[in-house]
């Protein structure tokens, strides 16, 4: 083989191995979990896990620091049969559901959330900001936004409770189509893994 | 009678075997999707049709070259055989050609002719598209005037959920179909372009934002089955794979849709007027 030829070889094998690298650490890369702890408490024979998270305009940080998500994080890793009731303190305003079907609670034990202590099964579609749905395991809970007129630092509460089984893995999302400044809201923190769209691992 | 005339006879006589017998298999085996729906029957037996039309061909090219390795094996030793020898067989090829001309002649009229004529297809079990006849499960007040029951396909990022127009209009993030029914899909996005693929039930189609595609199919088998995204569609794409749509008994489908109006009560408010499409609010999104 010339010289020509083996230096086209590598350059090949160059390619290969930084594409390689790249593909392996785009795959191999997601956002911190949290790993929730079993409380005291048991329902259905397995332990209930609380998960507290908040929903904010712009997280503030990092690459995005504009971009709406949940923090501090939208991985979690739970125990088998586990009962997660999770809080939310929403603080973002409302944008509005594309589908108001979304606006309905659904798969939540008791088909309902608390929303700053007051127990709902829907709210208007126009006032969601954000969306907590594991279409996986038929949960879907709207969060209801802030006020307009609220004063600065409002939050509303949201706290609802759901099983997941013995193992998985399960994806979940906003469908609020939140994302401002990317084209009918689907851009950016929603199509990226840490701002709109998490999992939950349910392991040992 | 020479060596290689006896064994073109002997590989002859095997690829007749072959074929008749690939012919009986092919009329038993189990192709996909199946029979769930007579979309998915006419599927079945399209691909069973083109299988019985493909395999003789495929018989006698194999048994073609193993007899030519058997017949033009060279000795090593040998000095090359002169170029004249290598030529084609004129007789050979035309035949060849001609048989495979006629095959692929023959499955483009039948392609044609299903898919200009509806009676046609019907006639030759290739159609699916089409549906007549009585509806022998009529649920009362579901049907629309064609006799179909009409479901909306609602497709967004990253869930599908269904409309029953002719039921109240509830929506629901489970599919489920009457057993024996004739069903008219009208399939739509809200955001991106999704495809509705009810696999066993040979039903796919696209799910485009602002475009109502219909699609008509009768249920045939009583089961749970799955239903997933066919277009690329963003991050959770791959997430849009539900296991749970199921084709039930009249029964079981009333105490279904009362089941799921009960929990839409709540929000039926809010829920728009039925429309064959839905047109996303830019200035509310995004913005």
């Amino acid at each position: 083989m010339n010289r020509r030829g083996a230096l086209v070889v590598l350059a090949f094998l160059a390619a290969g191995v930084l594409l390689g690298a790249f593909a392996t650490t785009y795959i191999h890369s997601s956002p911190s979990a949290i790993t929730a702890q079993a409380s005291s408490e048991t329902n259905g024979g397995g332990p209930v896990v609380d998960i507290h998270l908040t929903t904010v305009a712009a997280v503030g940080f990092g690459e995005h620091p504009n971009w709406v998500g949940y923090l501090p994080t939208t991985y979690f890793k739970v125990p088998p049969n586990s009962t997660l009731r999770i809080t939310i303190s929403q603080q973002d305003g409302a944008s509005g559901l594309r589908n108001p079907y979304y606006s309905l609670v659904r798969g939540t034990i008791g088909g309902t959330m608390t929303v700053n202590g007051k127990t709902m099964s829907s709210i208007d579609p126009t006032t969601a900001a954000h969306s907590f749905a594991v279409p996986g395991l038929g949960v879907n809970v709207p969060l209801l936004g802030v006020d307009d007129n609220a004063p600065a630092g409002a939050t509303n509460t949201v706290v609802f409770s759901f099983k997941v089984p013995a193992s998985g893995i399960f994806h979940w999302q906003c469908f609020v189509p939140c994302a401002a400044g990317t084209l009918y809201g689907l851009g950016g923190p929603m199509q990226t893994l840490g701002f709109m769209d998490g999992q939950i691992e349910v392991g040992s | 009678m020479s060596a290689t005339r006896r064994l073109v006879y002997t590989l002859g006589a095997i690829w007749l075997v072959l074929a008749v017998i690939g012919s009986f298999v092919i009329a038993i085996l189990p192709f996909p999707p199946g029979a769930a729906s007579n979309v998915a029957g006419s599927v079945t037996d399209t691909i069973r049709l083109l299988t019985w039309a493909a395999w003789p061909v495929f018989s006698l090219t194999i048994i073609g070259v193993i007899g030519a390795v058997l017949v033009r094996r060279s000795d090593p030793d040998a000095a090359a055989a002169p170029a004249r020898e290598l030529r084609g067989n004129p007789r050979l090829a035309s035949t060849w050609i001609g048989v495979v001309g006629a095959v692929v002649l023959a499955l483009a009229i039948v392609g044609t002719i299903t898919l200009g004529n509806d009676d046609a297809a019907q006639a030759l079990g290739l159609g699916g598209r089409t549906i007549s006849g009585d509806n022998g499960n009529v649920i009362g007040g579901a049907l629309d005037e064609g006799g179909y029951l009409p479901v909306q396909v609602i497709a967004q990022q990253w869930q599908f959920t269904y409309r029953y127009p002719t039921l109240g209009g509830f929506e629901s993030a489970h599919l489920v179909l009457p057993n024996n029914t004739n069903v008219e899909f009208h399939i739509t996005s809200l955001d991106v372009t999704h495809s509705f693929w009810l696999i066993a039930l040979g039903v796919k189609a696209d799910a485009v934002p602002l475009h109502d595609n219909v699609f008509l199919a009768t249920t045939q088998q009583l089961g749970t089955y799955r239903s997933v995204c066919g277009e690329l569609c963003g991050l959770w794409h791959g997430a849009m794979d539900d296991n749970s749509m199921q084709v039930v008994s009249a029964g079981d489908f009333d105490t279904w849709v009362a089941q799921e109006k009960a929990l839409d009560a709540p929000i039926m408010k809010y829920l728009p007027p039925y429309s064959t499409t839905y047109v996303p609010d830019p200035a509310a999104y995004g913005s």
